[in-house]
């Protein structure tokens, strides 16, 4: 299998799913010739014409209304935004207008948004946001965040198939710091399971996107603790059996996200863990976040601000010490 | 606040000088305890001067390793509070984690421990465990479960060593409703009143003469009632700080159920009956309890209660008081004993009497032992002097 990297894995599956269905298309601000903020359309347009690699105006309100247009017509669009933070502009489309469209008229809205999030790289508030839990409040949407190549690439697959407006999480700071084995052609990995990144019995350490490798790296040698992480992928629908079941197991759960604390994925699955699988734990609930604050500039009070890897082995020990 | 050297992995975190005037503060909060990591600038105690409250922030990143200073303690300016020790890492392990004092178990019981060691009728509270502060953990529990089963790791340790307290009769069914409101009353009344238990001996030979074919409790009764006229003070009842003596006698008179528990009915206004009206009135209720066709308010407001195991053998015995009461006389069972008796001139001699100890358990919170013994020995006169 060919080692891409989690970039490369996106463009290759935006590819895949434009060759094997003419009604799949792109569309965002200089998606087209230039290959988007970030290149990972770079080529498509040479490949599929600018027919279906629409450069938009600098509006993402108009370009998630285009694709809700376009989705209940019968097109599957993808749109980009070129940071996850401008979504706010297309908020109202998003969730008045695509996540009820099912609900009120009964049309299906298979449509994708895109959206390179997180932060780490200096970008401040407007370039480093984990927006993801403001559309867990968005009945209707679905949210996913690959953490692997090969998950970037199937994910984005079910994603383009699901006939829902599916939200999709790309991390920034993988594009290209993160190789990894990615199949030929089409696949889909499915929605709504966790994958269980490194299987354990002492301790369940949930996270997703890019948090993954902060875990992995964390529990990898945390004196013989044989720590569980399991990988999310989809935030909504959550995998919650998967979640539970290793819960179970373990009876002591720490959730990790980048993303500020208060009403995120962590208070939810720790919510899930509370009512579900009280009478397996065995040491409180315990979150791993982001502080509920904008992400600075300067790179020092960025990496105070960001879960560290210190900071999810300290949890953890305290935990597993418990 | 600090005063550290660089070089040093341990950093001393000092009261700090609140003002020029301020001589001294107090510790209101350590926010930390020992083998918490702690970041630069982060609380670790909160203080008060009697200027001002506020929070003293960590000088440096590292573990708290020692707290010198309790919480309420008044210190002066300069005190040494806490150790930090700088050379340690997050995430690292590190010597707090493992320690507890000896012998010190957690309260704290997991959900997954309580389930699993109900399933498995493991008495958590006698073990001490091996997570923080004792706490016994999952897997201890776990450990103790598979060692129950067969040979297994040795983990969770009972407290006191072979007492047995590791293991329990499997959980068995729960006790009917009479068994917890008895246990619930018991518990109260012994958490509630001072006990104390006074005991004299008394010679049953002049109610053995008399009784005929009448138990001997009518006749304990009628000289309890009379008694309690000479000695009102322990015809009363208390509740809290509030004391109040009763006029009339309202005898409350255990009366056992057998397995199935005890109730105590109320013979109301007891000082107007004979020892044959109460020996009357004690059958009735006692058959009527057994056959459950007594009224509620035949178990309330009772002044003094009797009751009397004796029947069954047993000697002595140091009753529950029955709240909100501040007695309960207790009649044991009569056997003959020998006893030294005096006559009228004087001369000492070796006798068989029909002998009983009266068994008195009184609020000391109410009354002192004299009036308790003072008591007793009238009870003791009135059934030695029985004339009918």
């Amino acid at each position: 299998m060919p080692e891409l990297t989690y970039l490369e894995a996106i463009s290759d599956g935006l590819r895949e799913e434009m060759r094997h269905d003419e009604s799949v298309f792109c569309l965002g601000q200089d998606i087209g010739s230039f290959g988007g903020a970030f290149k990972v359309t770079e080529g498509l347009a040479d490949e599929f014409g600018a027919d279906r690699m629409w450069d938009t105006p600098l509006a993402e309100s108009a370009i998630v209304g285009a694709a809700v247009g376009a989705a209940v017509e019968g097109m599957r669009p993808i749109a980009e935004m070129q940071f996850a933070d401008f979504i706010a502009c297309g908020f109202d489309q998003l969730v008045n207008v695509a996540a009820k469209m099912h609900y009120r008229q009964g049309l299906a809205v298979p449509l994708v948004v895109r959206l390179p999030s997180g932060g780490g790289f200096s970008g401040g508030p407007f370039h480093s946001q984990n927006p993801e839990a403001w559309f867990l409040q968005a009945p209707g949407l679905k949210v996913v965040a690959p953490s692997t190549p090969e998950d970037a690439k199937g994910l984005l697959a079910s994603a383009v198939r699901d006939p829902n407006p599916v939200l999709y999480l790309e991390h920034k700071h993988l594009y290209r710091r993160l190789r990894g084995e990615v199949a030929k052609g089409r696949y889909e990995t499915p929605l709504g399971g966790v994958r269980v990144a490194r299987p354990g019995s002492d301790l369940t350490l949930v996270a997703y996107g890019a948090m993954v490798h902060t875990a992995l790296e964390a529990v990898e040698d945390l004196d013989g603790a044989r720590v569980e992480v399991l990988d999310l992928r989809t935030l909504c629908p959550l995998d919650r059996e998967g979640i539970l079941g290793s819960v179970r197991k373990t009876g002591k759960v720490v959730v990790l996200h980048e993303a500020t604390r208060s009403c995120g994925v962590g208070a939810e699955v720790c919510a899930l863990i509370a009512e579900e699988a009280f009478e397996d734990l065995d040491g409180p609930v315990v979150r791993v976040t982001a502080p509920d604050l904008p992400i600075p500039f300067s790179p020092p009070l960025e990496s105070a601000v960001l879960p560290q890897v210190d900071q999810v082995r300290e949890a953890c020990r305290e935990l597993l010490e418990y | 606040m600090s005063s550290s050297n660089t070089e040093a992995p341990l950093v001393e975190l000092r009261m700090p000088q609140m003002g020029v005037s301020v001589a001294e503060g107090t510790i209101t909060a350590w926010r930390k305890r020992p083998g918490d990591w702690i970041e630069r600038d982060e609380t670790v105690v909160e203080i008060s001067t009697d200027k001002v409250e506020t929070e003293v922030p960590s000088p440096a990143a590292g573990r708290l390793r020692e707290v010198l200073v309790e919480e309420g303690a008044t210190v002066d300016i300069g005190t040494l509070l806490a150790t930090l020790d700088t050379a340690a890492r997050p995430g690292e392990a590190h010597a707090d984690e493992h320690e507890a004092e000896p012998g010190e178990r957690s309260g704290v019981v997991s959900p997954v421990v309580r389930r699993i060691a109900a399933e498995h009728g493991i008495d958590v509270a006698r073990l001490r465990g091996s997570g923080r502060r004792g706490r016994v953990t999952k897997k201890d529990v776990l450990a103790l479960v598979n060692e129950q089963g067969g040979a297994g790791p040795e983990s969770a340790i009972p407290a006191q060593e072979g007492d047995g307290g590791r293991q329990r009769a499997p959980a068995g069914e729960r006790l009917s409703l009479m068994r917890r409101q008895i246990g619930e009353h018991m518990v109260r009344s012994l958490k509630t009143a001072a006990h104390c238990t006074t005991v004299v001996e008394a010679d049953m030979s002049a109610v053995e003469a008399a009784r005929g074919r009448l138990s001997y409790l009518a006749f304990v009764a009628r000289a309890a009632v009379a008694s309690l006229r000479e000695h009102p003070s322990l015809n009363a009842t208390i509740e809290g700080e509030h004391l109040t003596v009763h006029s009339e006698v309202h005898l409350g008179v255990a009366v056992s159920l057998g397995e199935e528990g005890l109730i105590v009915p109320v013979i109301r206004n007891a000082h107007d009956l004979s020892h044959e009206g109460l020996a009357t009135r004690i059958a009735d209720v006692a058959e009527r309890a057994r056959s459950k066709r007594l009224l509620p308010e035949e178990v309330e407001g009772g002044t003094f209660t009797i009751t009397n195991p004796g029947r069954f053998g047993a000697l002595l015995a140091t009753p529950i008081i029955n709240q909100p009461q501040v007695a309960i006389l207790d009649l044991e069972a009569v056997i003959k004993r020998p006893v030294v008796v005096t006559d009228e001139q004087g001369r000492d001699s070796i006798a068989v009497r029909p002998m009983t100890y009266l068994c008195m358990s009184w609020d000391h919170r109410a009354l002192d032992g004299v009036l308790a013994a003072r008591f007793l020995s009238s009870v003791r006169r009135n059934l030695e002097s029985w004339s009918g």
